[in-house]
């Protein structure tokens, strides 16, 4: 699969339907799995798939840096493929001017603290059920496989993983929830990963950062870590794809993913609307039926 | 400033509401024309529309101390920018299940629909609130963590 | 510095009574900003302007908070006041002590503290106002009217008369509406087409006015000053520029007397086949403006025979002389420009047996409508009745062409009836029924009109008088109960109507044996009218009738600014009130278009477009579609970024748009987040 990538890339870059691939490469110390930036077609030797491909590549394609690159193919998962459709929907990319190369992707593994994989699958790839990449322009590996993975979780899919995580935390009393958050977010330090991590956040300027007014706090006190978590969660309701850069991200460890997993729960049952999923397709947030529910509506 | 009071001389809760410039800050009037009593314990913030009404403004009252926050608008169909309420109702639908995850206290955070005409509607609904914050007492979860530095 | 004055209002004791204004004023005094705190028996009165005015002056105050009644009361006044003594009017604001504090407190402690909270956040608002001045938008001084019936005749005769063009747009092929089908009218009973064919005409032939029939809108964009209207002209087939309206063409058309003229509701007369029916290429009747036919593409042998690639008949087109039929014709899309818009697009009657188009309203199968010939709804016994009509006024019933003898009325068919769906009362029903009844008597002298009523509503300018005398002179005989069914019968022969009905006042059965029945059936806004109100951003009810902006203060104007309503689109009415509403109608519009520019209020939305990252988030939300994706370019053309962008003729400034910005980079001034977190911030412990 690895070669079938590289030759896919190879002849967009020859036949510059491209300038630049985005793809995953050994970058980091100890040879830790990254993104890299192939321009030279005699380069794609440089790219890498396999199980440790965490990262989702497409925080990069609404960076004006690598914009300045030139037309960019990228690299994406199942996951990550929907947040180019999120991209493209609200106008941050130009999809005719995007080669999308999904892959089927088998699960990835998480990582020690070292950052040597672990053998286990993360949370995310158990509930998953698009082994293979939609909406993209190439696919490469073996469909039918996907299309296996993908009935094998689908029992699973609102069960299994972080799902499972979140329905144990529903679980408990709303005293428990809020003592656990605040357990966690008592080790938030604002450093903002979450959201630079994020391929969704792209704002020019973060309200977080902004201070007239003062909306959240800007420094990391208990009550400004609560607004800003709720904040973020809250504008990636409807957006978020679910890949967990976020919580992969955050120094503190904190489990920030179950506050996207709850909204996009709500999305699915209450709106029937999945992030990503449709080219073209509006916003949750900035559109209303007439009939959305409202009996917690006095 | 505070208006910790001497009729209970116990608990006084704090309730912020975020009301709409033409529906539910009218029925406000109204209750007032008709002179329908109420507790004094609610402040209200007049925006054009519930649409306006951005999430973080209720995270934002509960940080300056709030015991319970009301989101008041027209009824679907009377909104005076044809759709504010609509796009309102959505988003509360949505931020309401963010806020169950976190543990929020779900009974501290009201919503309704209440019209020009209904002032009788806003003087019970006001009255209960009022009253069912001061049986949870203080919301001293969150007070907790606005103390926190 | 901020130098802000309070001014706390006593009104007269309504305030004072529960709030210790003193105390308010002392402790407000001491709040930040606060250069002046001060307090008075009657702000709104003169004197108590003044002192405001004077301390404006006097101090050079840059904000003023007045603390007193409901911002709805009295906010204009005071911005006044400001404006008067040369501070922006936009750096006043208000504390509602009155309605939200004194008259819903009795504890003068508590009311004293609530009002000085209230007011110390309108301090804190103030402080971040910014002196606003109204924005102006250029005005196309043309309007645009759309519907002719008497409602649309008569608004664009009176903006035409003020010297302003107006564009008419009608649906059918002839002006006049429902009323040019009337008989005679209540409570005169002045002839219908008498009073109002000399209007049709005008509106036919006035140098202001630009009549444009058998056409709809299709697209309504732009905004107040500004509209841009896409009209679509339907195919006609007769080019009426050409066509002198000789009569050649439907007399010698083969489908003449064969087909249902829409004009008479589509009545059929069993003794006579053709009468009330017209041809293929027809004027709907002999009065239209214009006088010029129209071809009826679903019936005309040639068009339907072209869709099958022939080309039968033509008999009309070799009989025109002029060359004006053209069997070519389409369908054309036509842009105009206006700067107001006049909705008459009136009523119908509610659907009575057959499908509802609203699935919340039930039609009335017991009544046997559209099985029974003999019964009939209250515009088809019009066209009966009418001297225009296809009987020529003699009044006959379509089963059999025989003059009734006996003919039951049923009022609130549909209105007034929850079990239905329609609440409403259609308000002309009494009338109209009492005017039938004389009408019939006056023609069958010893005929007998049953009327079965809920109750009688004749409230108006000689109203009541008008129905005694269809009972007392006229002999009408009024049942006060409802009809369960009717049933047909042949009694020796001829087909009677079985009525069964109550009477609630003797408190017994009553069944009569009519000739005929006639419904007086619920009004309905016209078929399209949601649709319609959708392209202009109007607001309708759960039934399709349009919105008024305010029902008492502003009755013909909408929540669209600079679209106006009139006539019974906007609910149930009759000719004289609907007459009296197109000209207030055209009032406002002349008013509007008298200025060279509108103002609008300043308190709109605005995007701070260096940082909007441009998601779309806004121009998906805004309920006026006031919000564009733009581009910037540098000066070589060079695409720098696209950003949001709110057209400030457009924006009716809700916020919607500030509350879905995730990096707020749009605002609503006059409610800007530094405002409202103020606000909220100064009620912290």
């Amino acid at each position: 699969m690895e070669n079938q990538l590289r030759n896919a890339i190879r002849k967009l870059l020859e036949e510059k339907t491209v300038d630049v691939a985005i793809g995953y490469g050994r970058v980091g110390v100890g040879g830790a799995v990254g993104a890299v930036f192939v321009t030279d077609p005699s380069e794609v030797d440089r790219l890498v798939w396999n199980a440790e491909c965490r990262q989702n590549l497409a925080v990069h394609l609404s960076r004006p840096e690598v914009k300045a690159l030139g037309k960019p193919a990228i690299v994406v998962k199942g996951c990550d493929a929907r947040a180019v459709v999120v991209l493209a929907n609200e106008g941050q990319i130009d999809r005719e001017n995007v080669v999308v190369v999904g892959v089927v992707c088998e699960g990835i593994q998480g990582a020690d603290a070292s950052g040597v994989a672990t053998g286990t699958l993360l949370d995310k790839c158990v509930t998953c059920v698009e082994h293979a990449a939609q909406n993209v322009d190439i696919l490469i590996g073996d469909a039918a496989k996907a299309a296996e993975l993908d009935a094998a979780n689908a029992p699973n899919a609102k069960t299994a993983g972080k799902q499972a995580k979140l329905a144990a935390l529903l679980q408990k009393t709303p005293e428990e929830r809020f003592q656990y958050w605040r357990d966690e977010f008592s080790r938030c330090v604002r450093c903002h990963a979450c959201r630079q991590s994020c391929p969704l956040c792209y704002c020019n300027r973060c309200v977080a950062d902004k201070n007239r007014p003062t909306r959240i706090d800007t420094s990391a006190t208990l009550k400004g870590n609560f607004a800003w978590n709720i904040l973020r969660a809250f504008h990636l309701a409807g957006r978020c794809v679910g890949c967990g850069a976020c919580s992969a991200a955050c120094p503190a460890g904190i489990d920030l993913d179950l506050l996207n997993l709850t909204l996009a729960n709500a999305a699915d049952e209450q709106f029937g609307y999945v992030a990503g999923k449709e080219l073209g397709a509006a916003p949750l947030i900035g559109t209303y039926a007439e009939n959305d529910k409202e009996e917690f509506i006095r | 400033m505070n208006s910790e009071t001497k009729t209970t001389g116990g608990f006084e809760p704090k309730i912020v509401a975020f009301v709409c410039n033409w529906c539910t800050y009218l029925g406000a009037d109204l209750a007032g024309t008709n002179r329908l009593e109420y507790p004094a314990n609610v402040r209200i913030v007049r925006l054009p529309c519930t649409g306006r009404v951005d999430f973080n403004l209720l995270v934002k009252a509960f940080e300056v101390g709030a015991d319970a926050v009301l989101v008041s608008g027209c009824h679907p169909g009377d909104c005076h920018y044809a759709a504010g309420n609509f796009h309102a109702r959505r988003r509360w639908g949505l931020f309401r299940e963010l806020l169950d995850t976190l543990g929020v206290d779900s009974r501290r955070v009201h919503f309704s629909w209440i019209s020009a005409a209904e002032g009788a509607k806003f003087q019970k609904l006001v009255t209960e609130i009022v009253e069912k914050t001061r049986e949870l007492g203080p919301y001293e979860d969150y007070k907790a963590i606005v103390a926190e530095k | 510095m901020a130098k802000i004055g309070v001014f706390t209002c006593w009104c007269g004791e309504n305030i004072a009574r529960h709030v210790d204004c003193d105390a308010v004023s002392n402790a407000v005094a001491k709040l930040p900003g606060v250069h002046c705190s001060l307090n008075y028996k009657y702000m709104c009165s003169e004197p108590g302007q003044n002192m405001i005015a004077e301390k404006i002056k006097e101090l050079g105050l840059t904000g003023v908070v007045v603390a007193s009644c409901s911002p709805h009361m009295h906010l204009k006044t005071f911005r006044k006041t400001a404006e008067n003594a040369g501070l922006n009017p936009y750096l006043v604001e208000m504390a509602n002590i009155r309605e939200q504090c004194s008259w819903v407190h009795s504890d003068r402690e508590i009311a004293t503290a609530k009002a000085i909270e209230l007011i110390g956040m309108a301090v804190e608002k103030v402080r971040r106002n910014h002196a606003l001045e109204p924005i102006k938008v250029p005005v196309t001084k043309r309007a645009l009217v759309i519907g002719a019936g008497v409602a649309g005749i008569q608004a664009a005769l009176d903006v035409a008369a003020g010297g302003v063009e107006v564009v008419v747009v009608e649906k059918e092929p002839s002006v006049g509406g429902k009323m040019a089908g009337l008989s005679e009218t209540f409570p005169t009973l002045d002839c219908s087409q008498c009073i109002l064919t000399p209007r049709m005409v005008e509106v036919g032939q006035h140098p202001n006015i630009k009549l444009m029939t058998y056409c709809e809108v299709e697209k309504v964009e732009g905004f107040v000053g500004n509209f841009k209207v896409t009209i679509r002209k339907k195919a006609r087939y007769v080019d009426i520029t050409k066509c002198t309206g000789c009569g050649a063409c439907w007399n010698a058309c083969p489908m003449k007397g064969k087909i249902d003229n829409a004009f008479d509701f589509n009545l059929g007369f069993g003794h006579d086949k053709k009468l009330g029916k017209r041809s293929a290429i027809y004027v709907p009747f002999p009065q239209a403006v214009p006088a010029r036919p129209t071809v009826d593409a679903e019936n005309c042998l040639r068009l339907k025979s072209m869709k099958n690639g022939k080309e039968l008949c033509g008999v009309c087109q070799k009989q025109c002389a002029a060359n004006a039929i053209n069997f070519h014709d389409q369908d054309e899309l036509i842009e105009i420009e206006v700067g107001a818009i006049v909705v008459a697009t009136g009523y119908q009657l509610y659907s009575i047996g057959k499908e509802q188009e609203n699935p919340n309203i039930q039609g009335y199968a017991e009544y046997g409508y559209g099985k029974y010939k003999d019964v009939v709804d209250s515009l088809q016994f019009e066209r009966i009745i009418s001297a225009s009509g296809p009987t020529g006024g003699e009044p006959l019933r379509p089963s059999d062409g025989r003059v009734p003898e006996k003919i039951v009325f049923i009022q609130c068919v549909g209105s007034r009836d929850n079990a239905k769906g329609i609440t409403y009362c259609s308000k002309i029903c009494c009338m109209y029924t009492a005017k039938h009844t004389m009408l019939y008597k006056h023609k069958v002298h010893d005929g007998e009109a049953h009327v079965f009523y809920m109750d009688i509503r004749s409230g108006g300018k000689k109203y009541d008088e008008f129905v005694r005398r269809a009972i007392e002179q006229d002999g009408a005989i009024y049942h006060r109960g409802r009809v369960s069914k009717i049933e047909e019968q042949t009694v020796d022969g001829v087909k009677k109507l079985m009525v069964y009905g109550a009477d609630t006042l003797s408190g017994k059965p009553v069944v009569v044996e009519a000739d005929m029945v006639v419904l007086a059936c619920a009004m309905t806004p016209t078929t399209g009218a949601p649709q319609l109100a959708q392209k202009l951003s109007v607001g309708y009810d759960e039934y399709g009738f349009l919105s008024e902006s305010h029902p008492k203060l502003r009755p013909v104007e909408t929540n669209a600014a600079g679209v106006f309503v009139c006539g019974a689109c906007q609910g149930p009415k009759d000719i004289p009130e609907t007459v009296a509403q197109a000209s207030a109608a055209a009032g406002k519009v002349l008013i509007m278009l008298s200025q060279p520019n509108l103002t609008r209020e300043p308190e709109i939305a605005r995007v701070d477009e260096r940082l909007c990252a441009s998601c779309g988030a806004c121009v998906k939300a805004c309920p006026f579609q006031a919000i564009t994706k733009e581009e910037i370019r540098d000066r070589n053309g060079n695409l720098v970024k696209t950003t949001s962008r709110v057209n400030p003729g457009l924006c009716m400034g809700c916020g919607t748009c500030v509350a879905v910005c995730p990096s707020k980079s749009v605002d609503l001034i006059g409610f800007t987040d530094d405002q409202i977190y103020a606000q909220v911030e100064s009620l912290a412990d």
